[in-house]
């Protein structure tokens, strides 16, 4: 009868939480940047999810559920505390994200993410931003977790989701901007003055 | 390598979640302003919005995270708003360029073997 049980726990676990590895290893690789200590921590999480297996709800958000293991398993490895941030309203900070907007116009760079493959700048500029950005960003961004999960991932309110992550984005914003302006993607608009003195 | 069926699965996901709302048809009329009230599909009149209750929301919107009838009162008026539409558009296209920037990883095969054999040693009992 034992067995039994066994048998099914480990076909539910098969079924339900190894089939999130390809996304587990995503995570994970992009918190250690390193692609044998992402083989770490993805073994890591699925060692200590089979664990704790009895403790999952079958049938719940077993990614979320992963993605949480996987993240405080990287802190502990990193013996790092998440770092407070200040968090602003995030309303404020999405009115924020039009100022943005209006300068990237006024730049010329209205259309830099459609038209140019950013990817390694994007990846290189999620590195740089302070850990509870970056995460928020990693959970809702690039694997396309609701606020709620990332919230219970993250363990803080829906509220603190939203202002990381509207923070963050303004703060990538800026970075590839920066970076469009630096290696010269788009040439600058002249304004109305500069333009009149152009030959 | 990126792989393609996780660019292609992550930007299916994004689509679903901020595409398939009540369309709308409308056009925009300048500087901004919305022109009339409309009705959506199925919604009744969709509430007036200025631009700053739009903007104070818009990544909201753009994550699908409002309620249905928010969804289509800021669609609503982002499609009619030549102040508003641009911005969204920019923002859309940041999501997009983020959510398919993400490195897959490169040896998921020798992976997951490797994380099945740790499985195995712990218990797990083999197919």
């Amino acid at each position: 009868m034992t067995d039994e049980l066994n048998q099914e726990r480990d076909r539910q676990f098969r079924t339900e939480a190894l089939r999130w590895l390809p996304e587990v290893a995503r995570f994970a690789l992009s918190l250690t940047r390193d692609e044998s200590d992402a083989d770490d921590l993805v073994q890591e999480t699925f060692l200590k999810a089979y664990e704790a297996w009895g403790t999952y709800t079958p049938g719940t958000e077993c990614r979320g559920w992963l993605f949480t293991i996987c993240r405080n398993a990287f802190y502990r490895r990193r013996h790092r505390e998440e770092r407070q941030v200040t968090c602003d309203d995030p309303e404020l900070e999405a009115l924020a994200a039009a100022a943005v907007h209006a300068s990237a116009r006024q730049g010329g760079y209205e259309d830099l993410f459609a038209r140019f493959d950013l990817s390694d700048a994007i990846d290189r500029a999620i590195a740089a931003l302070p850990g509870p950005f970056r995460d928020v960003v990693l959970l809702v961004d690039v694997n396309d977790q609701p606020y709620e999960a990332a919230a219970v991932t993250l363990g803080v309110p829906v509220g603190t989701v939203r202002s990381r992550l509207f923070r963050a984005r303004r703060l990538l914003q800026e970075a590839l901007i920066d970076h469009a302006r630096d290696a010269g993607l788009v040439r600058p608009r002249l304004n109305a003055d500069t333009a009149a003195r152009e030959p | 390598m990126r792989g393609f069926l996780g660019w292609w699965s992550r930007w299916v996901a994004r689509w679903r979640r901020v595409s398939g709302r009540a369309a709308v048809s409308s056009h925009a009329t300048g500087d901004g302003m919305m022109a009339t009230a409309h009705v959506a599909p199925g919604m009744g009149v969709a509430p007036m919005l200025d631009c700053e209750s739009v903007m104070r929301q818009l990544w909201d919107y753009l994550d699908g995270e409002l309620t249905p009838d928010r969804m289509v009162a800021i669609r609503a008026h982002v499609e009619m708003c030549t102040r508003c539409y641009p911005q969204c558009e920019f923002e859309r296209s940041f999501l997009d360029a983020v959510a398919t920037s993400a490195r897959e990883h490169p040896a998921l095969d020798s992976l997951r073997a490797k994380v099945g054999e740790a499985l195995v040693a712990r218990g797990l009992q083999q197919e």
